[in-house]
């Protein structure tokens, strides 16, 4: 299999710890296949590499008819923060890596990680509130230059 | 002798000529009668083809010659167009097609038309609907019936549509030879699937008495692995092996000899002290499966 010229480009586009890892997941599979990463980090993705935000992540689970709780239940207050917690704990359990740690394992593995520079003005934010790891802030026709060849996953 | 054969001669030509004078005259009255014919028939004659000239001439003018003329265009561009198959075809399709007109003009049919033309010349009348207006015009019983009469059509047009699928599927010859290919063919394999053709690869595990079984199987078998071997498969993949390298190869060798699992860049990273970031830099390209190959060992399973 030859991955020389293999290339993703993942957008992250949202905030929920359900919805962080599975672009974490995919972009971390990518770089040990020998594929190269590029992650974009987009509106309430901007959380997921936000460090005030990124450990506090939740599981949002009122409308989601996969999460077997019914709605006005999962509504409660603190049920996100319930869920969440249930979820890590299940997580360390199968040795999976925080979204913190996910992060450092994919900046380390060369993955590149950018940020949206709309959603930083929609939500107030400069690049000092961004985890060090994120390489640049950059536009979306910054981002299909950089994705040039690659094969682009919206999350 | 001589005189009674002559007259007897004589008297038979005579006979003759009597004869041939009889067919004669008959002639001659017969041709009397022709030319009398044709002198009265001629004014008669001249009258008829006075109307008929006059006729066609009308018939000219009322266009049918040119109808005619079309007509025959008309079954040369079917004959064209069309093989013998499909007219033939096309003939058994007129009786239905009749039998559908015929339906269509009958006096109930053609006036539900009528009235419904008188609606679509009034349209401009008619208030625009949203789709509250929609289910709210549902409750009125003559939309109902109107519904469950258009509902019944689509059903048949779906009954017909399928037939035509099913019959063109019958008709397919090759649909069938397809499916007895692939039947006999088995599952389609993927492409990644396919052994790798890199011709350097083959004689390494060719060499160490491994058995090549695809890109990210282990080259060797994991019991017959030496570090000769090792080192052939880490020449043939372009990676050094130092210090360093051979640490995290001894590693995942002896993981795999613990767990019966080969180790992922994360039990690499723990069971080696190493970071991320090292390993990366030991094993730039798909670190962990680089290692399982040099190793002798499967390839690591999991996401992480």
């Amino acid at each position: 299999m030859d991955t020389a010229k293999r290339k993703v480009a993942i957008i992250c586009s949202k905030g929920g710890l359900d919805e962080a890892y599975p672009a974490l997941i995919l972009a971390n599979a990518a770089r040990q296949s020998g594929i190269e990463a590029v992650l974009f980090f987009t509106f309430w993705g901007l959380d997921v590499i936000t460090t005030s935000k990124v450990d506090h992540l939740h599981v949002n689970l009122a409308g989601n008819a996969s999460s077997g709780m019914p709605t006005i239940v999962a509504g409660l207050p603190g049920m996100e923060s319930l869920a969440a917690s249930m979820m890590k704990k299940q997580m360390a359990e199968l040795d999976l890596p925080s979204v913190r740690e996910m992060l450092q394992i994919l900046e380390e593995s060369g993955a590149e990680l950018y940020a949206c520079e709309l959603a930083m003005k929609m939500f107030k934010r400069t690049k000092d509130d961004l985890l060090p790891i994120v390489r640049d802030v950059i536009t979306a026709g910054d981002f299909y230059d950089l994705s040039e060849g690659a094969q682009i996953i919206f999350t | 002798m001589t005189t009674t054969l002559q007259n007897r001669d004589l008297a038979a030509v005579m006979a003759r000529l009597d004869a041939m004078d009889a067919r004669l005259s008959a002639i001659v009255a017969r041709q009397e009668k022709t030319d009398e014919l044709f002198a009265e028939m001629t004014p008669i004659l001249r009258d008829v083809m006075a109307t008929a000239t006059a006729k066609l001439d009308g018939l000219e003018k009322k266009g049918w010659f040119a109808f005619g003329r079309e007509l025959a265009g008309v079954a040369e561009r079917v004959v064209e167009g069309f093989d013998p198959r499909e007219v033939h075809e096309l003939g058994d399709a007129v009786v239905s097609i009749l039998r559908t007109v015929r339906a269509l003009t009958q006096p109930r049919v053609l006036e539900v038309a009528a009235d419904a033309s008188e609606v679509i010349e009034n349209g401009e009348n008619a208030a625009p609907l949203g789709l509250i207006g929609m289910v709210r015009a549902t409750s009125d019983e003559d939309v109902q019936k109107g519904m469950a009469v258009i509902m019944e059509i689509m059903r048949h047009v779906g009954r017909a549509a399928k037939a035509v699928q099913a019959e063109r599927g019958a008709r397919d010859p090759m649909a069938a030879r397809k499916e007895k290919l692939a039947a006999a063919l088995g599952p389609r394999r993927k492409r990644s699937e396919a052994p790798p053709a890199t011709v350097g690869k083959a004689p390494v595990a060719a060499a160490c008495g491994g058995v090549s079984r695809g890109a990210d199987e282990p080259l060797v078998d994991p019991k017959a692995w030496t570090k000769e071997a090792a080192a052939e498969i880490a020449a043939s993949l372009g990676v050094p092996l130092d210090g360093a390298r051979w640490a995290v190869i001894d590693f995942a060798r002896s993981e795999f000899e613990t767990t019966g699992t080969s180790p992922n860049i994360r039990r690499l990273t723990q069971g080696t002290k190493l970071a991320t970031k090292d390993i990366y830099a030991l094993f730039p390209k798909a670190p962990a499966r680089t290692v399982a190959r040099i190793a002798g060992i499967p390839k690591p399973a999991g996401c992480i």
